[in-house]
């Protein structure tokens, strides 16, 4: 097909983000769970690997412990201010990796269309 | 994980955190409940979380079974194991040979606080819900 390297590094972004995501609100959604400990990715390592091979398994993110976070006596670490930053974040720069995706498929329309509007 | 799996996320915690409610509220309404079809006063129960790994559809295609995201679910009710507390009232129909009655050991404060924290995470994963739901929504936007 179109091969953009910059549509695959947007698709990639994207698919990081809502994995992301779905930690955080797993984080969230255990915020009462006994011995339940927040996880994450790393974010910018994930990014880069992408760049490296593009098979399906070395794709798969890896989520890990957070370090670093305080403990409550029921064995639970989720911060609930952490995490809901973290949505936040992670919610901004999705949406300017979708408004930056549609720009490059406007682009490739226009193309298409020979600059004569979509 | 997929941006609808994650609404299945927040909806199991959901859940989980109005159950939570529900079990909260029966310990206040049977605060004074001095007789169950059990036999003696009323036992204050308490709920018991645990993670759960939702399976996926779209992790089944890759052939990865389960996400790397859980949900929770509440595993248990269980009663609490506190002895009743003992009031002197001679005249109760529930009164022992000594005269005393048997309350449910539930303090109202402890309830309170209790309710207080499963509404707030209701909450937060309600507004979780509503996150995801841009998220679904900006991701249409592709599509136009």
């Amino acid at each position: 097909m179109i091969n953009d390297p910059a549509i695959d590094s947007l698709t990639r972004f994207l698919d990081l983000s809502v994995f992301r995501s779905g930690l955080i609100l797993s984080n969230m959604a255990n915020v009462d769970t006994p011995n339940y400990k927040a996880r994450d990715i790393n974010f910018l390592e994930e990014l880069q690997r992408a760049g490296d091979g593009m098979d399906l398994a070395s794709l798969t993110p890896v989520a890990h412990r957070v370090p670093g976070l305080i403990e409550r006596p029921d064995g639970n670490n989720v911060n609930l201010e952490r995490e809901s930053l973290l949505l936040a974040d992670t919610q901004m720069r999705f949406n300017t990796c979708v408004e930056l995706l549609h720009d490059r498929f406007k682009m490739l329309s226009s193309a298409i269309h020979e600059g004569s509007g979509s | 994980m997929n941006l609808f799996g994650m609404l299945d996320v927040s909806g199991s915690a959901l859940t989980a955190e109005r159950q939570r409610a529900e079990v909260v509220t029966a310990n206040m309404a049977n605060a004074e409940t001095t007789h169950t079809p059990e036999g003696g006063p009323y036992r204050r129960q308490l709920v018991v979380f645990r993670a759960q790994r939702l399976p996926q559809f779209g992790m089944f295609l890759a052939g990865m079974g389960r996400s790397a995201s859980s949900g929770v679910r509440v595993e248990q009710v269980v009663a609490d194991p506190r002895p009743p507390i003992e009031r002197y009232q001679p005249g109760h129909p529930d009164a022992d040979a000594r005269g005393y009655v048997a309350y449910p050991a539930v303090d109202p404060v402890e309830e309170t606080a209790d309710l207080l924290g499963a509404v707030r995470a209701y909450e937060l994963n309600a507004s979780a819900v509503q996150a995801t739901k841009t998220m679904i929504q900006t991701s249409l936007d592709l599509l136009k």
